[in-house]
């Protein structure tokens, strides 16, 4: 009686963290994903017109959740990461999640009603991709994988992969061209420039100083 | 003595002939005697469309190593590549699937990446793009469009 208790209890707790482990790690970086990406497309702030600025700071908060900016950035800048000094690489991350922002993420407001399926997942260690069918309204599939790993207890986006075209080697092709072609200052110099033409255009709308 | 010379001849001649038939089919059969040069990686793709044993691995447009064999594992591609060991890949490196030219042969192309750590020999290449299908790209657009 005293065993079969024991044993009992060892498979009791034994049971019981199985469980426990099981939700946390069958489909995590899925769901993490689901919530997040459902919550930008069911904000009705991001989809009102103007206030573009109040736009951009709730889109940076949850993009935050969702992407790390700086791995994304140290992989698209691939062996030129190396060399640049602390201050360097935290100003090119910057300058690289407002690209990003500016080129995808202000789109949203042309979200209109795609559907979402989440096909499936592979963890390799601490290192995830989840794969993900967007449907268009004409019925068009595409595609989209998203390259995660792990950071904390939060899985992060590093590399998003459209019909099969990864968003950080498109980068690390054009970073290298302009890099070994010119110089990383020059680089630095285009995106600011950029970044700097687009907050520009928002300023005259607004007609205020700043 | 006529005969011996002429003999020698001959022989000379055959065996010069086999020589550059070797060499040939080294070179254009792309059988390397750098088989057990360099190391291998592998990598896994869902599709490889067209790329084959024998297939360069190219970094900058450079040689680098050779696709040694691709097979199937769970259903998608496992390529093993041999790469020339004074090569190294950091682990953050992209594997692409690309083409020569529109319609060329099918190579692999490695963009390095800035990763400290190196992949070891027998290691593998995570980062993985397969090879744009036109025609499904296309068809897809073409039929999308109702």
């Amino acid at each position: 009686m005293a065993t079969l208790g024991r044993s009992g209890w060892v498979f009791a707790t034994g049971l019981a963290m199985v469980l426990a482990a099981a939700p946390a790690r069958a489909g995590q970086p899925t769901d993490q994903l689901r919530v997040e990406i459902d919550r930008v497309l069911d904000d009705p702030e991001l989809k009102r017109e103007g206030r573009a600025r109040e736009r951009r700071v709730e889109i940076r908060r949850i993009a935050n959740g969702i992407f790390d900016f700086e791995e994304t950035a140290r992989r698209s800048l691939a062996r030129h990461w190396a060399p640049r000094t602390p201050a360097e690489r935290d100003e090119f991350v910057q300058l690289f999640a407002d690209l990003l922002e500016r080129s995808y993420l202000s789109k949203i407001e042309l979200y209109g009603g795609e559907r979402i399926a989440y096909v499936g997942e592979t963890i390799d260690g601490d290192t995830a991709i989840v794969k993900t069918k967007i449907t268009t309204r004409q019925g068009t599939e595409i595609p989209v994988d998203y390259r995660m790993h792990k950071r904390g207890d939060r899985w992060l986006v590093y590399d998003v992969i459209i019909e099969g075209v990864s968003l950080v080697a498109n980068y690390r092709a054009q970073f290298n061209k302009i890099i070994t072609t010119s110089s990383y200052a020059d680089l630095v110099k285009k995106m600011r420039a950029k970044q700097d033409e687009v907050l520009g255009d928002e300023k005259q709308k607004r007609t205020s100083q700043r | 003595m006529e005969r011996t010379r002429v003999n020698v001849a001959v022989g000379l001649f055959v065996l010069i002939g086999m020589l550059a038939l070797g060499y040939l089919s080294v070179n254009l059969g792309r059988v390397s005697f750098l088989g057990g040069v360099g190391y291998r990686v592998t990598a896994e793709f869902p599709s490889v469309g067209g790329l084959k044993p024998g297939s360069t691995v190219e970094i900058a447009g450079v040689e680098i190593g050779r696709v040694e064999s691709i097979a199937l594992k769970d259903y998608q591609a496992l390529v093993t590549l041999r790469i020339d060991s004074r090569i190294k890949l950091q682990e953050d490196s992209i594997a692409s699937i690309k083409t020569k030219g529109l319609i060329g042969e099918k190579y692999l192309r490695i963009s390095p990446g800035g990763s400290e750590k190196i992949i070891p020999p027998g290691g593998r290449i995570r980062e993985v793009e397969a090879p744009v299908d036109f025609e499904e790209l296309l068809s897809k657009y073409i039929f999308g469009k109702v």
